[in-house]
């Protein structure tokens, strides 16, 4: 027996329309319908790199049913900004050297957005704190957290030191 | 003195590319999310793949019974030995060097012994992943238990369950120089210590992946997240078709370490593809990555020092044997680096260096970054700070007193003849630390320092080349073709600034491709620390080649002679005199209307030597090293044992910083790996089963364990890369758990001899000293 | 995990609750972070979830008298943002903290943290350190017990099929008061526990008027050391008093070996977290 629905889903602004099994977890979903900028790191919810925004919140996508975010907003790193206007939190990541290998930069760049929608001025712990569930092996997290305070004084519209 | 005149040369260049922390040519794209990495990548008609594993670690294959899961609707494909070609999978050298490989290959898929928990006993391609999966749930297999052997030690007894060759043994190495009789004779005191270190993962955040098909060529295409595109010649042998018929596609890599250094997916794709006739995609799960990769090498480490009273090291034995796990791959190398890496950036003259490698039903055990250097470094730093307490000297000052110079001969008998500023980076690096933090009633507070000598470039036997081909399209853009395979440190947009340098363009006017074992020059394995010190060198010399032919015509057409010509911003210029240039670009049209060849093919070749003598060890083993140290300063609760860096700074002389903010990069990355490796990382095995099978169990440091830290950049312009350059891929890590141990004992005034320092092995070692607490 | 199942995703807890009736076939998903984890892992192979992300009524943060109650749908990032709790139930703010990373937080419930009867359930030891108590409600009415007799074994409740967490009530704060957790772990960030204390203390003219103890991860259930708290109630606190009720804690403990710790050291971070919790809350007490 399946249980499948058609969904109606909005992902970064746009509705689709997709036939999903209950058993569909969204990350699955969301890269079956091409968004390959959602990374699949271990879908157990302990590496953050399938972070993306429902509703503006960060979620591991690993762990949610696709059937349930219908009615919400999706939202995935390339829906924030794309080369020809980059996201302040793109921006600063490029400009500061916080991209190497860039596999858990787009869970990165998620999960601090929403720490940003809640804390537009965050300190060094507010940013360690939103950030110790994305899971980084070659940046040492440095370069990343100084990416994120530059974004948050260009969010806030102030001069980047 | 130890500055060469060569590096003060280049240090009084003024670069316009070189030496600034340009935005890396990939960084957009990742940021973006519109880069993609293996996975991200389909085509129509694709299967998907999964592996089917052992559940134990030594047992025989009685019988696999894989009828049900070939007759589920939607499944294309059930491969198991039986199937498969008669031949093994090599394990051996990768890349293009040409030596004579040892026969220390695995069987693709078990056919009778299983060796190791997780190895590979069926392959099942399925139109859905869910479909694979259940397939996979319905093979049922009979296995018969053998008796394993899960310690080095155990595996060398008489009587002991073999798992390779006669006696367990896959490698050894010695070093014997000079007279160890002597050097102990002159000692006043012999210390002697054992260490141990334990299994690491690499923990990259992109599991092995890859998709292959066959094109309308009969080629075998396999996209791959990998480190060694070369590996093509492997996958040919192994399937049985002509090495021009597999071609690699590299991607660009969510990490490696070393862990993506052996073939991975790719003969499983291989296989796949051929069999069904349709794509085939292969991602391995965490727990995949988990179980289907090498490991670090654990390593017990028994260092015998002679020193005066003065702390003059007269005498160093050492015996190393390292845990290779169920099957050889590349331990027999990761041995031979341990071994001449094992007495440090120290000058010892009587040196006996005994070192084994040793299988066991353990998982396998290959690359990592630091090779076996990294593990030497943990026992020869943390002996360095031992002996320093046993002498009653201050362990800088110790240090200060063994340091090897320029022109000295290491552990190999070779002379470095590159800049040795060991003593410049532990000076920096520890006065860096200033003032002690105080300690409180539950807190102790200690400080730690390492220093280490890491080889850039592979073992000089191996006869190591690297080829590039730069060219300038009629528009004045710069194309560079490497098979350079970028691995997340920026090593295509590294060539990508050298050639910008060599050309007078900007970084924006070069585009680099990469990493096509059918187009693009093979550049050798991004491993080894060996990328900007071969690749740099090979696309410099062909950047070179094609400035040098524009040069020449330039100064045809100025009159002058080409010794004259400067290039720069696009534009190509007479010196000193600035009314007289022209754009890049019509240069470049004057030699695309005369013939003149706009493009080089280059190759860089490094030292070829012999292997070293196997009685003594003795001769060249790699081109050059690369010294530098770390320090911390780290807080004990000695209540709970729990342990924080305070601060943590790296010094290192990379000879030239090609990009400051990617070297920079590195030595972040590096003490994040080096931390974890001191601290909290530990793969456990029990009978040879993982019992940390997730990142659940197996912890690296996250966002609130690291501390920021300081980088130290010190560039002697001796290196024997581009302008001068070293390299810092697998230094970077290497010092920083033996200074985060070093601290440790520091702070508590006993040292635990194993790693990782876990705050429970703290609390035993002050117990055991105070008898309770 | 490719087995399939019947979802719903009910609007309201009535809905909720009649989808659970039937007959314990039904098992409620919440934030998912464990459960998805276990579908995932084959451990469990439900034939229907009851989606609770739609029933906004059982994600609330209210205070009445003297209680804090917290809907059972609500998440752990709501405790990090609520005021009350801050100010009312300290230690399970601190709890929250550094309860997984930020999207575990985000999704994980507090309900679905007691359900998953994991004695390292960070959030328990801070609740039952508040004399907290739960309602458990199905189609045939609710109940409240404390929410110490909710826990009957190792990942064993008292709930009967049908039956979902719908509130927790935890005792707000008293003044002359001091409540504080430490979650003792291999790493800082996002790690299982492995030892989580979370201490309550009442002082009222120079003495320990109350006190309590609650201990994670360290027993087949999270618990609270009564014998222990017997010790320190009614009595002036004093380093030897409080370093001997902190050695009966660890001694009423019953932890494992596993590969995060052993039982001895989980023994040792009991003795030496419940002295110091308990020191540093008398201490800002007197």
């Amino acid at each position: 027996m399946t249980f499948e629905r058609k969904l109606s889903i909005r992902i970064n602004g746009q509705t689709v329309q997709a036939a999903v099994p209950a058993h569909r977890t969204l990350l699955e979903m969301l890269r079956d319908l091409g968004h390959v900028d959602v990374k699949r790191g271990c879908e157990k919810g302990d590496c953050g790199a399938c972070a993306v925004l429902i509703d503006g919140e960060a979620i591991d996508s690993c762990l949610v049913l696709a059937w349930t975010v219908e009615g919400k907003d999706v939202v995935t790193v390339a829906g924030l900004g794309d080369a020809e206007a980059p996201h302040p939190l793109q921006k600063a990541f490029i400009a500061n050297g916080a991209v190497q290998c860039g596999y858990c930069i787009p869970g990165m760049i998620i999960a601090a957005q929403s720490m940003l929608n809640e804390t537009p001025n965050p300190n060094e712990d507010n940013i360690r704190l939103a950030l110790s569930g994305n899971l980084c092996r070659c940046t040492g997290y440095k370069k990343i957290f100084e990416a994120v305070e530059t974004a948050a004084a260009m969010i806030r519209g102030e001069a980047i030191r | 003195m130890d500055d060469t005149t060569a590096g003060q040369a280049l240090a009084n260049t003024l670069y316009r590319q070189i030496g600034k922390g340009l935005v890396r040519t990939d960084a957009p794209g990742k940021a973006v999310g519109k880069t993609k990495f293996a996975g991200d990548h389909s085509l129509p008609g694709m299967l998907h793949a999964v592996v089917l594993r052992s559940p134990v670690a030594s047992a025989r294959l009685v019988k696999l019974e894989v009828e049900k899961a070939r007759a589920l609707p939607g499944v294309a494909c059930v491969l198991t030995s039986r199937e498969l070609p008669d031949r093994l999978a090599p394990t051996d050298i990768p890349g293009q060097t040409g030596q004579v490989r040892m026969n220390t290959d695995q069987q693709i898929l078990v056919r009778e012994r299983i060796r190791y928990f997780g190895e590979p006993l069926a392959l099942i391609a399925a139109e859905t992943v869910d479909l694979a999966r259940q397939a996979a749930d319905l093979i049922k297999f009979e296995l018969e238990p053998l008796l394993g052997v899960y310690d080095p030690e155990e595996a060398m007894r008489p009587g002991a369950p073999v798992v390779q060759g006669e006696d367990n043994i896959v490698a050894t190495h010695k070093i014997k120089k000079g007279d160890m009789a002597e050097g102990f004779a002159a000692a006043d005191k012999i210390v002697e210590n054992t260490f141990r270190t334990q299994f690491i993962e690499h923990a990259f955040l992109e599991p092995e992946v890859g998709l292959a098909w066959v094109d309308e060529n009969d080629v075998i295409n396999i996209r791959v997240s990998t480190q060694v595109i070369e590996h093509f010649r492997f996958i040919a042998d192994t399937v049985g078709v002509p090495h021009n018929k597999v071609r690699i596609l590299g991607s660009l890599v969510g990490g490696g370490f070393g862990g993506k250094e052996d073939i991975t997916v790719e003969i499983y794709l291989a296989l796949l593809t051929m069999h069904t006739g349709r794509p085939v995609r292969l991602e391995f799960s965490r727990e995949d990555s988990f179980v289907g990769h090498g490991k670090r090498h654990p390593f017990v480490m028994t260092y015998r020092t002679g020193v005066t009273n003065d702390g003059l090291i007269t005498a160093l034995e050492v015996r190393l044997t390292a845990d290779a796990g169920a099957y050889v791959f590349l331990s027999p190398y990761v041995l031979l680096y341990a071994t001449v890496a094992a007495p440090g950036p120290y000058r010892i003259d009587n040196l006996s260096v005994d070192a084994k490698a040793v299988a066991t039903n353990n998982m396998y055990t290959s690359a990592f970054r630091g090779f076996g250097s990294a593990q030497a470094c943990i026992a020869y730093e943390q002996q360095m700070d031992e002996i320093a307490l046993s002498l009653g000297i201050d362990r800088i000052e110790l240090r200060r007193r063994n340091y090897l110079k320029t022109g000295e001969p290491i552990s190999t008998g070779y002379p470095i003849s590159s800049a040795i500023w060991t003593e410049k980076c532990v000076e920096q690096a520890w006065a860096a630390l200033g003032e002690p933090t105080p300690s409180t009633a539950t807190t102790r507070i200690g400080r730690g320092i390492a220093a280490y000598q890491q080889c850039y470039g592979r073992l000089t036997f191996l006869h190591d080349t690297s080829e590039a081909w730069v060219g300038v399209e009629v528009d004045g853009t710069v194309v560079v073709r490497s098979g350079v395979t970028d691995i997340g440190a920026g090593q295509a947009s590294t060539l990508a600034q050298i050639s910008a340098e060599v050309l007078g363009v900007n970084l924006s006017n070069v585009v680099v491709y990469n990493s096509d074992s059918a187009t693009t020059p093979l550049a050798g394995t991004t491993t080894a620390t060996r990328a900007t010190y071969m690749t740099g060198n090979a696309v410099k010399l062909a950047a070179e080649a094609v400035r040098d032919r524009l040069v020449g015509r330039a100064a045809l057409h100025f009159g002058v002679v080409p010794s004259e010509i400067v290039l720069g911003d696009n534009q190509i210029s007479v010196a000193d005199h600035p009314d007289r240039f022209m754009p890049f670009v019509d240069v470049v049209r004057m030699c695309a209307a005369e013939g003149i060849h706009r493009s080089e093919l280059a190759i860089f070749r490094a030292p070829f030597t012999d292997r070293l003598d196997p009685e003594t060890g003795q001769g060249q083993a790699h081109p050059d090293y690369t010294f530098g140290a770390h320090a911390v300063e780290v807080e004990v609760d000695i209540e709970t044992g729990e342990v924080t860096i305070l601060k943590s700074i790296a010094a290192h002389d990379v000879g030239q910083a090609i990009n400051p903010v990617a070297v920079e990069g590195q030595i972040e990355g590096g003490a994040a790996q080096g931390q974890g490796y001191a601290l909290c990382e530990e793969m456990i095995y029990r009978e040879g089963k993982l019992t940390t099978p997730s990142f659940a169990e197996y912890l690296i440091p996250t966002a609130m364990d690291v501390p920021n830290v300081q980088c130290i950049i010190l560039e002697s312009r001796s290196g024997l890369g581009p302008f001068g350059a070293k390299g810092i891929g697998e230094p970077a890590l290497t010092p920083v758990a033996p200074a985060i141990a070093n601290a440790v004992s520091d702070a508590i005034g006993v040292r635990i001899y194993d790693l990782p320092i876990t705050p429970e092995r703290i609390v035993a070692a002050l117990k055991a000293r105070e008898g309770g607490c | 995990m490719y087995r399939t199942f019947k979802l719903d995703m009910p609007q309201s807890l009535s809905d909720a609750l009649n989808m659970l009736g039937d007959g314990g076939a039904a098992i409620p998903l919440a934030g998912g972070t464990n459960l998805l984890v276990d579908l995932r892992a084959n451990r469990i192979s439900p034939s229907h979830l009851v989606s609770l992300d739609k029933v906004q009524e059982l994600r609330v943060i209210c205070c009445k008298d003297g209680t804090i109650e917290i809907g059972g749908r609500t998440s752990v990032s709501d405790l990090l943002r609520s005021p009350e709790i801050a100010k009312g139930a300290p230690s399970l703010a601190q709890a929250a903290k550094v309860f997984g990373g930020q999207m575990v937080r985000n999704a994980a419930t507090v309900g679905g943290n007691i359900a998953c009867g994991s004695p390292a359930a960070d959030l328990v030891p801070p609740l039952l350190s508040l004399d907290a108590d739960i309602e458990l409600t199905s189609t045939t009415g609710r109940r409240r017990m404390g929410l110490a007799e909710f826990f009957l074994g190792y990942r064993k409740d008292a709930r009967r099929p049908g039956e979902l967490i719908t509130r927790i009530g935890a005792q707000r704060l008293q003044t002359n008061s001091v409540n504080t957790f430490y979650k003792l772990a291999r790493r800082k960030g996002d790690a299982i526990t492995v030892v989580g204390v979370a201490v309550t203390l009442t002082v009222a003219q120079g003495r320990c008027t109350r006190a309590r103890i609650a201990l994670g991860a360290v027993a087949p259930t999270v618990y609270r050391a009564a014998a222990a708290e017997a010790m320190l109630e009614g009595q002036t606190l004093s380093a030897p008093l409080i370093d001997a009720a902190a050695r009966q804690a660890a001694d009423s403990a019953s932890p494992i070996d596993d590969v995060r710790a052993s039982a001895e050291y989980r023994h040792h971070g009991v003795h030496v977290l419940t002295r110091r919790l308990v020191a540093q809350a008398w201490e800002r007490l007197n």
